[in-house]
């Protein structure tokens, strides 16, 4: 009993998800992902000012990759639906979104930070980028070489 | 009976330190969470007192809305 309650105490909010990590079926669904692809999940708000330099570099590297084999993802975290339907229509984003503004999605990944970029093939997280790069383009492009 | 009580109490004080997540940093980023948006000039010439005195500057805002820029 002590054991059990030790082991919920610890449990509280300490969950994330990791390199190596499967998704857990409900949450591969609730992203509509399947085996079939690499996916490059991107965490973005609007109130962020990197991931406003940043989106534009993912929509260009979205345009030179091979959709058949790759798809790009975005998850808007931005508590105002509003606020976040005009930011994904500024920045002209070219690849599904997702509003989580419920941070349902956000909580159980759990990154340290804002923007972060998920790798995960066959459900496992390959590969995660927490912050800003200048050349994300040319980042996102080379680590997708490397993982088909 | 110790161990539960110490365990309850735990839960319940971890409610004092709830972390601010990365996600929810949005509200900081505001110009409104500035101190400096709505009087500039006043700003300005705080801070120019204050270097004046202490010789150094900085310290006195916050470098964006809580995001993980490298």
């Amino acid at each position: 009993m002590k054991k059990i309650l030790l082991g919920i105490f610890l449990s509280l909010n300490l969950f994330a998800y990791e390199v190596g990590d499967t998704l857990k079926n409900t949450m591969a669904q609730h992203l509509n992902i399947d085996n079939s692809k690499l996916y490059v999940i991107d965490f973005y708000a609007s109130w962020c000012g990197s991931c406003k330099k940043e989106l534009p570099l993912i929509s260009q590297a979205n345009i030179q990759i091979d959709t058949n084999k790759v798809e790009f993802l975005g998850i808007n975290v931005d508590k105002d639906i509003q606020a976040s339907m005009e930011f994904n229509k500024e920045t002209e984003i070219n690849f599904r979104v997702i509003n989580d503004s419920n941070s349902i999605i956000v909580s159980q990944f759990n990154p340290i930070g804002i923007p972060t970029l998920y790798y995960v093939k066959n459900k496992k997280i390959m590969k995660i980028i927490t912050g800003a790069l200048d050349n994300i383009d040319k980042q996102i492009l080379n680590d997708i070489k490397e993982m088909e | 009976m110790k161990f539960t009580i110490t365990i309850i109490v735990l839960i319940l004080f971890s409610g004092c330190t709830k972390e601010i997540k990365p996600w929810e940093k949005g509200m900081l980023a505001k110009d409104s969470m500035k101190s400096s948006s709505k009087n500039t000039i006043g700003k300005k010439f705080e801070e120019h007192m204050f270097f004046s005195k202490e010789a150094s500057k900085g310290g006195s805002g916050i470098s964006g809305g809580g995001c993980g820029c490298n």
